[in-house]
């Protein structure tokens, strides 16, 4: 993207880098009246493009269609509504029924979807020996193998983790540190990409480095 | 009766509902008409439900501001900006069937919301630094060990760490290709559990927090 | 003494890191950058004999504007090499900001789409909602979850669309995601359907993303920006990313430089204490 050259767009651009800066303002100074104003906006905004964007979506997948012939869509339609008793304290429970169906639905997809690769083919991965005979290959192999039931016997929670289990355990609470360090360690370059773009922004606003 | 349609039978429609979505998929995965059906009809209810929460928070800021509680100011300062990019978007749809055609709304969206939502969200980039030199010590095996798998990934993850070593990236691949493995599938593993042993418990009408007002 | 580190003022630290990111963009090191074999299986999955001119590929925009330096890159580079393949590309999201996203993408890949046409070699279907529902609906009927695209043209009425309505007429799908949807994608077309799938995914996705890449759901998988980066190595053209690489090699050596400190006073404080 080129550096705009419309007047409107350039204000909007500065506008940008003000609020930037706005939102900047409480982890580089302190909490104050002109981040609150920032972040205010942003719900406000953000809450509006929600709404729009979601009636727009309900108008084109549900409500056109009922108009142009297809009237079982009023049924969840209703329904869509019926959440909303969810504000009415005594009607409350009519909201039950469209909470139902999500919950169903997401439980029926859920189960029939999440066994095969979070279940079936993480065991099946793990147990298959490596076809190369690579000796690290093999460290690797046998890692993750004992890693994995000592993991997964840290979370049995049905029985008390001493004696026979105690040992196991332990070992799988240390796999589980390991991926949690791997975990932050990927967490730090997510967090300090997003800073790098606010930081890229800023020298592109002031022109020091091109858009 | 009315317990039973406020308890039984919303249990009945979601076990219903779940067993159609198994069963079809597997006895007719070629038709599937009724769990298309009730697909359709979750993303519109879905769809529908995303207002509640700004509805909610509308009401909340109205109090606010109706009440002169402390910080009105700012809660009116959220009204007023919704408002305004409500009815401008509402009107670049209602008017050309595309909100992004009205000019306002198009301008804040580019100029206010994404500067704003840009910046939000990595301010948590200075919280992880600062937390780096305050709590993540090494005060056990545990935590070093965590330490250690950290540092190798972040220092792998950045071309730096392999220009200071070549270790810095080779031992931070393994960690990456192998020594996170075991932890992350016991986490998909026992969560896909979790999931099953929560969701049969849901079916048996045994948790009902999710069906608002479970105390009922 | 009671000098250590927790007692210096947290904005020092925080205005270190704000200025440390911003020198490297004035003054540019240049490191080089290994690429990683789950991003090489990624792109050789959208290039060469993996792709047949005329087949259809799935993008989902899983990221709002606050991934765009994370997830974007790797898109940008994915979108560019199935377009050269011939390839016909659809493109959604689920996120109310995905609109912008799609013209972030028109701007970074404009050679590539200004040397294409809407409608024959890529159509912007928009905002997509309902969870796993929607995602499985999507694979059954499209028509369902999108009657029209973005613009309100009826999904009939576009010329690449016109024989494409389920799981069977996709040959593959890029999900660049921040949370759930790449997950859903996965249930819901590569393990019910076989559709092959790789991901473009934040970093931390990359943690319960790579487990996956190696038992075999993903063919391939890009990992935050420093996959993005890497894609850029392959495609030969630097972008967002590699140039963003020394101002993230700066940040994570100062977060290294910090758990050393905090740690060498922890040393420190308990040989003082014994």
């Amino acid at each position: 993207m080129a550096y705009p050259t419309a007047t409107m767009d350039v204000i909007g651009l500065w506008i940008g880098w003000v609020l930037m800066l706005t939102i900047y303002s409480y982890p580089l100074y302190k909490e104050n009246p002109v981040y609150r104003f920032s972040e205010h906006l942003y719900i406000a905004v953000m809450l509006a493009v929600n709404l729009v964007v979601n009636f727009s979506n309900v108008m084109r997948i549900c409500v056109t269609p009922m108009m142009q012939g297809d009237f079982m869509m009023i049924v969840p339609l209703i329904l869509g509504i019926m959440i909303y008793t969810m504000l009415i304290p005594e009607y409350r429970w009519v909201s039950r029924y469209p909470i139902a169906i999500l919950v169903g639905a997401g439980f029926g997809l859920g189960i029939r979807g999440s066994i095969g690769p979070n279940i079936q083919d993480a065991i099946v991965s793990t147990i298959t020996r490596p076809t190369d005979g690579v000796a690290m290959a093999w460290i690797n192999f046998l890692y993750i193998a004992v890693g994995l039931i000592c993991s997964v016997l840290y979370f049995l929670l049905t029985y008390e983790h001493s004696g026979a289990l105690q040992a196991p355990t332990r070992i799988g609470r240390l796999f589980i540190m390991v991926a949690l360090g791997a975990y932050f360690g990927n967490t730090v370059l997510f967090r300090f990409t997003m800073l790098t773009g606010r930081a890229q922004f800023f020298l592109q606003v002031l022109k020091l480095i091109p858009m | 009766m009315s317990q039973m349609l406020k308890r039984e039978v919303v249990y009945a429609i979601t076990g219903i509902v779940t067993v159609v979505m198994f069963l079809e998929y597997f006895f007719f995965p070629e038709s599937q008409s009724w769990a298309e059906m009730i697909r359709t009809w979750s993303v519109i209810i879905y769809n529908i439900s995303l207002g509640l929460g700004a509805v909610r928070l509308a009401m909340a800021h109205s109090m606010n501001v109706q009440r002169r509680r402390e910080n009105w100011a700012f809660s009116g300062v959220l009204l007023a900006g919704l408002a305004i990019m409500l009815l401008t978007g509402l009107a670049g749809y209602f008017m050309t069937g595309q909100q992004t055609n009205n000019a306002i709304y198009n301008w804040m969206f580019v100029n206010v919301y994404t500067p704003l939502g840009a910046t939000l969200y990595p301010i948590t980039g200075f919280y992880i630094f600062s937390a780096a030199y305050r709590a993540f010590r090494a005060r056990n095996i545990d935590a070093a060990l965590m330490l250690i798998a950290g540092c190798f990934v972040i220092l792998s993850n950045a071309p730096v760490g392999e220009a200071i070593w070549i270790g810095f990236a080779t031992v931070g691949e393994w960690f990456r290709f192998t020594g996170q493995v075991p932890g992350m599938r016991t986490f998909a593993l026992v969560g896909t559990l979790g999931m099953i042993a929560y969701g049969f418990r849901a079916l048996l009408g045994k948790e009902r927090g999710f069906y608002a007002g479970g105390e009922e | 003494m009671g000098f250590s580190l927790a007692n210096i003022d947290r904005r020092v630290f925080y205005w270190i890191l704000f200025i440390a990111l911003m020198v490297p963009f004035l003054n540019p090191i240049g490191f080089p950058i290994k690429i990683a074999e789950n991003t090489r299986d990624l792109y050789e999955g959208i290039t060469g004999d993996s792709v047949e001119p005329g087949d259809v590929w799935i993008i989902n925009f899983g990221y709002g504007v606050s991934a765009w330096s994370e997830c974007h890159p790797g898109v940008t580079v994915c979108a560019k090499a199935l377009l050269r393949e011939g390839a016909h590309l659809i493109l959604m999201g689920p996120h109310t900001d995905v609109e912008l996203t799609y013209r972030h993408l028109l701007d970074t890949a404009k050679e590539d789409f200004d040397a294409a046409t809407y409608g024959e070699d890529w159509v912007f279907l928009g905002y997509i909602t309902g969870g796993e529902s929607a995602i499985a609906q999507l694979a059954s009927n499209m028509r369902s979850v999108y009657p029209t695209d973005h613009f309100a043209t009826p999904l009939d009425d576009i010329s690449m669309m016109q024989d494409v309505n389920t799981w069977h007429d996709v040959s593959g799908v890029l999900s660049s995601d921040t949370g759930d949807w790449g997950g859903y994608f996965l249930t819901m077309w590569q393990e019910a359907y076989g559709v092959p799938m790789a991901q473009i995914g934040i970093a931390m996705l990359g943690s319960t993303g790579i487990p996956r890449w190696l038992a075999g759901n993903y063919f391939g998988m890009s990992v935050g920006s420093r996959g993005g980066a890497e894609l850029e190595m392959l495609i030969g053209e630097p972008g967002d990313a590699i140039i963003a690489m020394d101002s993230i090699s700066v940040s994570h050596l100062l977060i290294v430089i910090a758990v050393i400190l905090a740690n060498v006073g922890l040393l420190l404080e308990r040989g003082r204490g014994s």
